[in-house]
């Protein structure tokens, strides 16, 4: 099943997952039993302050780490048992990243670094860059297209990491604390460009936060503490339907 | 990813890191260049070794003798002949024999005026002279009957009777002599024998026998194919045999040859002709036996140089897996983010083979272009430094022995052999860049 016709059904399943690290000879549990469905559409904050097993969920969620029990299921395909090249090419097509430190490769210009994903997908270099170029434009960075990530700003490095996480049309984007290297002023922007985004193409989010401003943001806020769900709650007041 | 991009990828990472590159490849250069060099060293050791055993007996032919006492009753006959002919690989044979007798002179000139003492007369196959590697000077081989083929010097072993005892000789070595202790100039002799008739005059039990006979060519000195290459002369052999029945009186029965020269058609094919004739029980010999040791020794020789070159190409490869392993510990974030993006494992493995790859042809290239210019310098110094030489030192040619030799094949070898030694040293960092997870990305720093 692919995960555009699962329309009816939640685009992420999360089922009994259990993830234990051993540390030495302990074992650390850093996910209890976790259960959650995320729709459509819908933006998800995950919620939690460091160390309640926020990051190691999302890890999970993106099939960056298998969990020791459980699966994780995006579209109905059960990310946590995919080998390394289904998993490539799953990310190539279904989910997007926003990183919190940005993660622009730093010998790559602007558009090079938005094209990023085309380019492991084969798409050629002229198609890929205009498609860049475009979705540069639209968060405002017209004037930085070959630029270099050094000579750009914390925001701005930001927004082209926000066009890269969007180039593919993905259906999923993970977004890792995607302000919490920026002033307050910019990471209103950035938020609301996440938000139109996922609104325009009608696209999921999860965001990953330990800033309750930025929870507000979401539709619906999932709290971890302890690597337990304790609250999973819709949130009435979110931000992004009224602004923008 | 597309194959374009990865190039593409591979070079913008080579370039980004450009004295960190630029000191790799020159390793692999210096590596590269220590390999074409040595080995091209030992190549012109071997050229000009084989140039010194074809210059003293060409290293083709074998010359059949009859066998040892007590060895079998096989004879020196036609049918050894016929048989050798009819041989797989031979492309030529003829039976020698000479004509041994107690007193011969070769008179010539104006009332026989010059008269030479002694000379030596060999009858063979004048057919298969020049494909048996008598090279013909002037004229040409042997056809009718009367006519023969004199050796290079044999007007220098006349003397002038008409001149007192003592200076009625022209000495060709009174001249100049020059490294190879040869004349620089010859005298010219007294007369050219090519266009007199020389008389042919043997002492016998039974009285004097005198023969005329029409030089038709002259043919180079050769000392492996004879003394009558010098100062002698060579007839064909039905010339020959009607001589030695004069001379002896009809014979009751044919005389064995000799020798019987034959020719192989290549150089590997001597060895087996040589042991099948062997086989069949006569006695052989040929240059094979010198040339064996001596080709063995030189590539020995060649081996040692191959493996000094080898070492530096071997220290190199260690450069590049250094390069690379430093190279991914730099990247590893980026690995991971580009993984985390969707990049495919065997992309990322291709990503760094290409890099070492690359590193390894860029060196073997450039190495390839230095050490044939190196040789080029090398082979100008031992033939002399000058413009017109540069051909020469490069192509070599007749006469010329190249210290260093660099035949194309050994460029292609370097070349291909850096490029494997480069995919070979970026085979383990490679695999350690494709074991980076994904989550690298999002790890803070």
């Amino acid at each position: 099943m692919t995960p555009s016709d699962a329309r009816s059904r939640p685009i992420i399943e999360v089922k009994n997952i259990r993830k234990e690290y051993p540390i030495g000879d302990e074992t650390v549990v850093a996910l209890k039993r976790i259960n959650l469905n995320v729709m459509r559409g819908e933006i998800c904050c995950i919620f939690g302050t460091s160390g309640s097993g926020k990051s190691t969920l999302l890890n999970q969620l993106a099939g960056m780490e298998k969990p020791t029990r459980g699966e994780v299921l995006i579209g109905g395909v059960p990310i946590s048992r995919l080998n390394e090249n289904q998993l490539a090419s799953f990310r190539q097509r279904h989910l997007g990243f926003v990183f919190q430190s940005y993660n622009l490769l730093p010998n790559l210009t602007a558009t090079e670094n938005v094209a990023m994903p085309l380019l492991f997908r084969g798409v050629p270099k002229a198609q890929r860059e205009a498609a860049a170029r475009k979705l540069l434009c639209r968060v405002g960075l017209s004037h930085r297209l070959d630029h270099f990530p050094r000579q750009m700003s914390g925001g701005q490095q930001q927004r082209a990491g926000i066009a890269r996480a969007f180039i593919a049309r993905p259906d999923v984007v993970f977004a890792d604390e995607p302000t919490g290297n920026l002033d307050s002023k910019t990471t209103v922007e950035i938020m609301n460009m996440i938000c139109t985004f996922a609104r325009d193409y009608h696209q999921t989010i999860i965001l990953v936060t330990h800033d309750p401003e930025m929870a507000s943001y979401a539709h619906r806020i999932v709290t971890l503490i302890d690597g337990e769900i304790v609250s999973n709650q819709v949130n009435h007041k979110e931000k992004s339907r009224h602004e923008t | 990813m597309r194959k374009k991009d990865l190039l593409r990828i591979c070079l913008q990472n080579l370039m980004r890191r450009r004295s960190r590159t630029f000191l790799t490849v020159l390793g692999v250069l210096i590596g590269c260049c220590s390999i074409v060099i040595m080995v091209s060293l030992g190549i012109g050791m071997k050229e000009t070794q084989e140039k010194l055993l074809s210059e003293m007996g060409d290293l083709t032919i074998i010359t059949v003798s009859a066998p040892q006492k007590g060895k079998g009753k096989v004879k020196l006959d036609d049918a050894l002949v016929k048989r050798l002919r009819n041989m797989d690989g031979v492309v030529g044979v003829s039976p020698k024999q000479t004509l041994e007798v107690d007193s011969i002179r070769l008179l010539a000139g104006t009332g026989n005026r010059y008269v030479a003492d002694w000379t030596s007369v060999v009858g063979m196959d004048t057919g298969e002279m020049e494909r048996l590697g008598y090279r013909i000077l002037n004229g040409s081989a042997a056809k009718r009957d009367g006519e023969v083929v004199i050796g290079e010097f044999l007007a220098y072993s006349f003397k002038d009777t008409l001149r007192p005892e003592g200076r009625n000789m022209i000495d060709r070595w009174a001249g100049e002599l020059d490294d190879n202790g040869q004349p620089t100039q010859l005298p010219p002799p007294y007369f050219d024998p090519m266009k007199t008739t020389l008389t042919m005059e043997i002492a016998t039990a039974s009285g004097t026998i005198k023969l005329p006979v029409t030089p038709a060519g002259v043919m180079k000195e050769d000392y492996s194919k004879g003394y009558e290459t010098s100062e002698g002369m060579i007839m064909s052999l039905t010339d020959l045999r009607k001589l030695l029945d004069k001379v002896q009186g009809p014979a009751k029965k044919k005389l064995p040859y000799d020798s019987v020269l034959v020719k192989v058609s290549s150089i590997d094919r001597v060895a087996d002709i040589e042991q099948e004739i062997k086989a069949m029980g006569y006695g052989t010999e040929s240059m094979e036996s010198i040339r064996k040791p001596m080709e063995k020794e030189a590539r020995q020789k060649q081996m040692m140089l191959g493996g000094l070159g080898a070492i530096s190409l071997f220290v190199a490869a260690l450069g590049i897996t250094n390069t690379m392993i430093m190279s991914i510990s730099e990247r590893t974030r980026e690995i991971g983010i580009m993984k985390a993006l969707g990049c495919y494992v065997s992309d990322v493995r291709i990503m760094f083979l290409s890099e070492a790859g690359a590193i390894g042809l860029i060196g073997g290239v450039i190495g390839c272009i230095i050490s044939f210019i190196a040789s080029v310098i090398i082979n100008l110094v031992s033939i002399g430094l000058s413009p017109e030489n540069i051909p020469a030192a490069i192509l070599g040619g007749e006469g010329i022995n190249r210290v260093s030799v660099i035949p194309p094949w050994l460029l292609i070898f370097a070349i291909v052999f850096s490029v494997f030694i480069g995919l070979g040293s970026g085979y383990y960092p490679a695999n350690k860049a494709v074991q980076i997870p994904a989550l690298e990305a999002i790890k803070s720093e």
